[in-house]
């Protein structure tokens, strides 16, 4: 008992401790680290805001602070471009990949803002009034006349972009997972927040979060595992550790495969897709454009350094796995996806199938080549403005109860709106990879690669796979423009400024890469590969 | 046999022989006894004697750290949100001891067993093979190219560990709190949709609108009716519908008990005006 007695004493006053001992400064480099900063802080501050700013003007306040932190974030990010740096005592590796799918997920949560702050303060807002009162209650009612609006998506949708600037950064296995927990639980309570169908929407999230629940209990034992074999959580000395060993340790093995079904998770590919559609059409539809597309990026971001730096040493044994659960992935998008009926979840199945196409150069990669990695973050760059613009189209159009969104209510769409519908048939064919789209290049790149990679397979199924999510694109292009509309048709909402700016980004976006993609192409070049 | 085999392979000094041979017996005691009691508080009150046993343990062994965790932590925290969760339940609440999934007996009995040979394997595996030692854990000197004196026990190490290896994933955890305090208030706060009224107004109100401003009366309680259900009677003898609250009224009929008793008078129905009626709610 008594040394322990001198330790506690030791501990509690200073005094009394070793003056040999002197705890270490941790080095952190702050111009690296600076967009997660931004964007954490900005978080921060609009919980303050919530607390003390009055009610009428937390709208406009919170808005102007989250784009504003946004827009630093991105001038951050870019300053920062010729930073190769792994900072933070080795916790956060601010190389090329890391800087270019930051800026992704900036841009793309800048659109995505647009949207959320567009419809969490509009009359006929599409998040809960409050979001405590009971589905249906006279009590809901009650706040939806009062006109009651939930200022606090803004900060929560920051942490999550926070979570999402943090995930694919980190170097270690812990890093990352705290990181994927501070994307993932903003998403949880976000994607129960919305203003009709509410038992729907609280379904989702309650879905979303018990599988995430799992998903993250995976990562953790596949890092304790992980820990075992190599003894330690650094990529770089999992790595190491990988190297120095010949043989296939069933522990590292099961680790990685316990790892990967917590990424593959998050970026919803098969078998791990059950929640997307339901999540997808549950949720907000600013919150499902949001988290479909920067979710994905910061979760392939994350998948690829894991998979590349840490066990780019057993790629032998993952690159079986990965082609398998590419071609599930996409053959379970365009399948399933032809039988859908409600634009949201056709969306979802959408994002499945292109998870599984991002896979195929995941797949195809040769572990130390940088030019393929590339083809994966120009591709996202792609998915991401596509999927923003898509989803503030679906907002568009409504009805007495709020979003029009089965498909049958779609008919003749073209006719009364031809604009609106002309951008959607758009953003459709770029998502079925046709010229003029940024859409085409992207699979051009990713099935370049992996075919170069040697997974001549995958590109096959990729085509077919392609082709069967062609057809229902172009169902809904016939449906919109070559049928009759009904007679009590949905109307499509005269965007708003912010809407109408989150639309112009996702086309401008789509079609400037769909013509010019090469620019890109460099910038994504340069930023590979990886720091090891 | 395990704790021979510890007490051979770590070399624990006298006193610390002394304290494990008194508390372990008392903390298996606790442990069976929180197994076996039949009441829920009982159990839960044994389970952080357990805590507190295994607290001065971790403390004997210089693992200050722990011992400090275990007792704020485990015991000060968890365990009281034990035994809350029990107050908020009821703490007579019987569990159904039917089992409801099929052959969840067996597979947890199973479960059981390898848990318990994991665990002796691992214990035996440490005493064969002799273990690192408390000293070299504790002052491991595990980054030489600094030129640090690591010494200071395991609080130092593990303070170096949280504030300068993963520092930034400790900062960023306070984003994962701040999130579930606001998520918290999302999901759970009511703002009210109308300024609450003050005594005052209330009393005004009542006296505004309302026919009976007095306290309403209370039920009646006979010698043969001792519940709220059985109205009181007037002076005149009889029953006043006022005195019960339409909802126990509603609640007794669905036990199928009459709340009035016939034998209370036939005037009764006479006393039932539909305004008093509707106030008694």
């Amino acid at each position: 008992m008594s040394p322990a007695i001198a330790h506690v004493a030791a501990a509690l006053l200073p005094g009394a401790a070793d003056p040999t001992t002197s705890f270490p400064t941790p080095h952190l480099d702050y111009r690296a680290l600076l967009p997660m900063l931004i964007v954490g802080g900005v978080a921060t501050l609009g919980v303050l805001v919530e607390a003390f700013v009055p009610r009428g003007k937390r709208g406009i306040t919170q808005t102007v602070l989250a784009l504003g932190g946004l827009v630093a974030a991105m001038v951050a990010v870019v300053s920062n471009t010729s930073i190769r740096n792994i900072t933070a005592e080795g916790a956060i590796s601010v190389d090329g990949p890391t800087l270019f799918i930051q800026g992704t997920v900036i841009a793309v949560s800048i659109g995505a803002l647009l949207l959320i702050a567009d419809r969490a303060l509009a009359s006929d807002a599409d998040f809960a009034a409050q979001a405590a009162d009971v589905p249906g209650s006279a009590a809901e009612q009650a706040s939806v006349r009062a006109g009651f609006v939930h200022t606090e998506v803004f900060p929560l949708a920051m942490f999550a972009v926070a979570g999402m600037l943090l995930f694919p950064a980190a170097n270690d296995l812990i890093t990352m997972f705290v990181g994927l927990e501070v994307l993932s639980l903003p998403l949880y309570l976000l994607a129960g927040m919305a203003r009709r169908r509410r038992l729907l929407s609280q379904e989702a999230a309650l879905k979303y979060f018990l599988l995430g629940a799992f998903s993250s209990a995976f990562f953790v034992y596949g890092m304790a595992l992980v820990y075992g074999y190599a003894g330690s959580v650094k990529f770089a000395d999992i790595a190491t550790a990988l190297s120095s060993s010949t043989h296939g340790d069933p522990l590292i093995i099961v680790g990685l495969a316990l790892l990967g079904i917590a990424l593959i998770f998050k970026l919803s590919g098969a078998p791990f897709h059950w929640w997307t559609p339901d999540v997808y059409q549950g949720a907000p539809t600013p919150i499902t454009a949001f988290m479909a597309a920067g979710t994905k990026i910061a979760a392939f971001g994350a998948l690829m350094r894991v998979l590349f730096v840490a066990f780019g040493g057993l790629s032998w044994d993952w690159r079986p796995i990965i082609w398998g659960v590419a071609i599930v992935t996409m053959v379970v998008g365009a399948v399933i996806g032809v039988t859908q009926t409600d634009v949201k979840r056709l969306l979802a199945y959408s994002s499945i199938a292109h998870a599984g196409f991002l896979l195929t150069a995941v797949g195809g990669i040769t572990v130390g080549t940088a030019d393929s990695e590339s083809s994966v973050l120009f591709y996202l760059v792609a998915y991401g403005f596509m999927t923003i613009g898509a989803f503030a189209i679906v907002m568009l159009v409504r009805d007495a109860d709020g979003e029009a969104n089965h498909l049958s209510r779609w008919v003749g769409l073209g006719r009364r709106s031809p604009l609106i519908a002309g951008i959607f048939a758009f953003f459709l064919l770029a998502f079925a990879g046709l010229p003029p789209t940024s859409g085409l290049w992207a699979k051009v790149a990713v099935f370049k690669a992996a075919y170069e990679g040697g997974a001549a397979p995958l590109v096959i199924v990729g085509m077919l796979a392609s082709a069967v999510t062609a057809y229902y694109y172009v169902r809904i292009i016939v449906l919109m423009f070559f049928q009759e509309p009904a007679v009590d048709g949905p109307t499509v909402l005269a965007p708003t400024v912010f809407t109408s700016a989150a639309v112009v980004i996702g086309v401008a976006a789509t079609l400037v890469l769909g013509i010019v993609p090469q620019p890109l192409l460099d910038l994504a070049g340069k930023a590979v590969p990886f720091l090891r | 046999m395990p704790t021979a085999i510890l007490a051979s392979g770590l070399n624990a000094s006298g006193p610390e022989t002394a304290v494990f041979w008194i508390l372990a017996p008392i903390a298996v005691i606790f442990a069976l006894g929180m197994v076996f009691s039949r009441h829920t508080v009982h159990a839960a009150l044994m389970l952080g004697g357990v805590m507190l046993i295994l607290a001065v343990f971790y403390a004997a062994q210089d693992a200050p750290f722990l011992a400090f965790v275990q007792v704020i932590v485990y015991t000060g925290a968890v365990m009281m949100l034990f035994l809350f969760v029990l107050m908020l339940v009821g703490v007579d609440t019987k569990d159904s001891l039917v089992e409801t999934l099929r052959g969840q007996r067996f597979a947890g009995v199973v479960a059981a067993i390898g848990f318990l040979l994991l665990l002796f394997t691992g214990i035996v595996n440490a005493g064969i093979h002799g273990s690192k030692g408390l000293h070299a854990v504790n002052f491991a000197d595990d980054q030489p190219a600094r030129g640090v004196e690591n010494a200071g026990g395991n609080v130092y190490q593990i303070a170096k560990l949280l504030f300068d290896r993963y520092v930034f994933a400790f900062e960023a955890t306070s984003a994962l709190l701040i999130t579930a305090a606001l998520g918290a208030m999302v999901l759970a706060h009511r703002q009210r949709h109308t300024p609450k009224l003050t005594q005052r107004e209330l009393m005004q109100q009542r006296f505004k609108f309302g026919t009976h401003p007095a306290p309403l009366p209370g039920p009646g309680v006979y010698a043969r009716h001792n519940a709220v259900d059985t109205p009181a009677l007037l002076p005149d003898g009889s029953p006043s519908p006022l005195s019960v609250s339409l909802s126990v009224e509603l609640v007794s009929q669905k036990h199928g008990r009459a709340p009035r008793p016939a034998e209370l008078g036939s005037s009764a129905a006479a006393h039932h005006p539909a305004s008093g009626k509707g106030q008694s709610e």
